[in-house]
């Protein structure tokens, strides 16, 4: 069963938590709500739920508008950020508490109850307290209370916050593959990146009450539509511009706010979203800037911009400068010969720049990167 | 040598409330035997006290659960315009002195009122009987209760009953399943206290019902007419009845809370 928000608005005190949100989850999909604490995610999902009554707006499951039915009404499994087991109640009877509210036959209920345990790896505990769990037997306890009454949609509240890394892992990877067993539609709220890439079908990214931007997990990283989604997905390098020469090949910009004299040039002949005097995001990756220091002979076709590395890290893979440029930092890879407080140049290429426009630009894909490095490539590059 | 000194005048207070507490019930102990004590405890007058006060006071638990478990969940889960009034209500009879308490409901209950007269026409006559007991207690004891359910509701993780709402549970449903038996222990110690209370209640209480041997007069009531009469034996064995009454409700509780602390 899909799911459809129309409009849906909820203010608490006063203050707008969702703003017209719209959105569309398609039947089966495995749909991840990602965003900033605070951003919406989980109101969106307990309006979906019925656990929050929206302001204005509507809501729809599988066809059927579901606005105005209470939770109980509403067909679905929800799996809690804190678990919320029923703490009086030993495995077996928390898994079983869906289908006696439903008041189905007690030998129905062993076999149902058994057979999601098994399935999440938990029968040999179905005799025990929630008390004496841990933490992923918990989530997975909670998984199956949710799958057992088998609902139209699952909607799971950053359900894997709790956990340790590596049972993290384990339980995401099972998660996955039951979604992916049982096609049931699956709402996930998270703020880990990873756990967007890795589950989601499509990822909604929140931002303030309204969904910045849907897309798949790999579009969303490499092609961000707005500078918070791009900031959100890790890009550090983000230049606010206005173009105040555009021909085939070039346009020349003028960093916003900065107070530069001179404009940097970009090249454009690959994306048509320039226009003069519009303002546009450019991302660069650290990798394709380069420092120079004030004395270093000029190379002509480079961008410069004058700044002071204000502070030097070392990532694992290199040092990486932060150069303050006067109105904002940038991000560079560096040799580990560069000092704090050093004045340099910030040097770069006018094809190193990328527009956050969203849209695909028709560059071979490694050059149209933002970065080289994405989260996606480099969850790839370990067998994620 | 400063801190010592400390100690030792801290130590020292601590002993005058112990003999401030203890020395009483000593001396309750003391003006009576354990022979007079058993005969006084047989006199019909003492046992129909105690009944009397057993029959009200457990009256007053069963009503008290009847009207304060509702109040409790409406204070503990619920916003609504009046919450703050009603709270401050459920506080009213524990800061109230007992007897304006009894003088109050003499007034609305009694024969000369609108209401008293309403009822008394129907003949439902409430001042000067056991009932008039059960209402006096009530009124001074349900607080309690209420007070010790709502802390326990308010205690049950919010998700859980979410959780029960999604898996297609009415709130009546979640209430009998999760909430009541999630609250239990708060509950029972809410009814501990209540019955405590109203076993001890006097001031109200012979405000309402008066001191009438055999029909009105409680364990507190005898204590006090055997006092003032000068029979100061029947006095000491009902006074040490209920004391041991209050000492076993208290050690109870006490196992209670920590069975909930543990």
């Amino acid at each position: 069963m899909g799911i459809v928000l129309k409009e849906i608005s909820k203010s608490y005190d006063g203050r707008a938590v969702l703003k017209n949100l719209n959105l569309e989850i398609n039947q089966g999909e495995f749909h991840v709500l990602l965003g900033p604490s605070g951003g919406g995610k989980t109101t969106t999902l307990s309006v979906m739920a019925g656990l929050t009554e929206q302001d204005s707006g509507s809501v729809s499951i599988g066809g059927r508008d579901v606005s105005n039915l209470s939770p109980d009404k509403r067909r679905i499994g929800f799996v809690f950020q804190d678990h919320a087991l029923f703490p009086h109640l030993t495995v077996f009877d928390n898994v079983a508490y869906g289908l006696r509210v439903r008041r189905i036959k007690g030998h129905d209920i062993t076999r149902k109850v058994e057979y999601y345990l098994s399935k999440v790896s938990i029968a040999k505990e179905k005799g025990k307290f929630p008390h004496q769990l841990s933490g992923g037997q918990k989530q997975r306890v909670a998984l199956a209370r949710a799958l057992v009454i088998e609902p139209e949609i699952l909607l799971m509240d950053e359900p894997m916050s709790s956990l340790d890394a590596m049972t993290k892992e384990t339980v995401r990877d099972e998660l996955k593959s039951i979604q992916q067993e049982i096609g049931v539609t699956t709402v996930y709220v998270t703020h880990d990146q990873n756990e967007a890439i890795l589950l989601g079908d499509r990822v909604s990214v929140l931002n303030n009450g309204k969904v910045e931007q849907i897309e798949s997990p790999s579009e969303l990283f490499h092609h961000p539509k707005t500078e918070f989604v791009a900031r959100f997905v890790g890009i550090k390098n983000i230049l606010n511009v206005s173009p105040i020469r555009i021909n085939n090949h070039e346009a020349a910009v003028l960093i916003n706010n900065d107070g530069m004299e001179h404009p940097i040039r970009i090249r454009v002949k690959k994306y048509p979203v320039f226009e003069k005097g519009k303002e546009i995001n450019l991302c660069i990756h650290p990798k394709k800037i380069t420092l120079k220091r004030e004395e270093e002979t000029y190379a002509g076709d480079l961008n410069r911009i004058r700044g002071k590395i204000v502070k030097r890290t070392n990532n694992g893979n290199g040092f990486m400068a932060i150069v303050d440029i006067g109105s904002t930092t940038l991000h560079a890879a560096i040799s580990s010969d560069f000092k704090v407080h050093e004045n340099v140049w910030v040097c770069f290429a006018p094809d190193a720049p990328h527009p956050l426009c969203g849209k695909k630009c028709r560059e071979p894909e490694q050059q149209r990167k933002c970065f080289v490095t994405t989260q996606v490539d480099r969850l790839k590059a370990e067998g994620c | 040598m400063k801190s010592l000194s400390f100690d030792l005048a801290v130590s020292l207070i601590a002993g005058i409330f112990v003999c401030l507490i203890v020395l009483p019930m000593l001396a309750l102990f003391t003006t009576t035997s354990f022979g007079e004590l058993v005969c006084q405890l047989k006199s019909p007058l003492v046992l129909s006290a105690v009944l009397i006060s057993l029959e009200t006071s457990l009256a007053v638990v069963f009503l008290a659960l009847c009207l304060g478990i509702p109040v409790a969940y409406l204070l503990a889960m619920k916003d609504f315009k009046g919450k703050e009034i009603l709270d401050t209500l459920v506080d009213l009879p524990i800061c109230m002195p007992p007897l304006v308490a009894g003088l109050a409901l003499l007034i609305l209950l009694g024969g000369n009122s609108k209401f008293g007269g309403m009822l008394s026409s129907h003949g439902i006559d409430l001042i000067f009987s056991k009932k008039g007991i059960i209402i006096a207690q009530l009124f001074v004891s349900i607080p309690f209760l209420i007070k010790s359910a709502r802390d326990a509701f308010e205690s049950i993780n919010k998700n859980v009953i979410n959780a029960s709402l999604t898996l297609g549970a009415s709130k009546f449903y979640t209430f009998k399943t999760i909430l009541l038996p999630l609250a239990k222990n708060g509950i029972y110690t809410g009814m501990i206290m209540t019955w405590a209370r109203a076993l001890g209640e006097f001031g109200a209480t012979s405000m309402v019902a008066g001191c009438i041997p055999f029909k009105t007069e409680t364990m507190t009531v005898a204590i006090y007419q055997n006092a003032m009469s000068g029979d100061l034996a029947a006095s000491t064995a009902v006074a040490l009845l209920l004391l041991v009454f209050s000492f076993t409700l208290l050690l109870i509780f006490k196992s209670r809370v920590r069975v909930q602390a543990g």
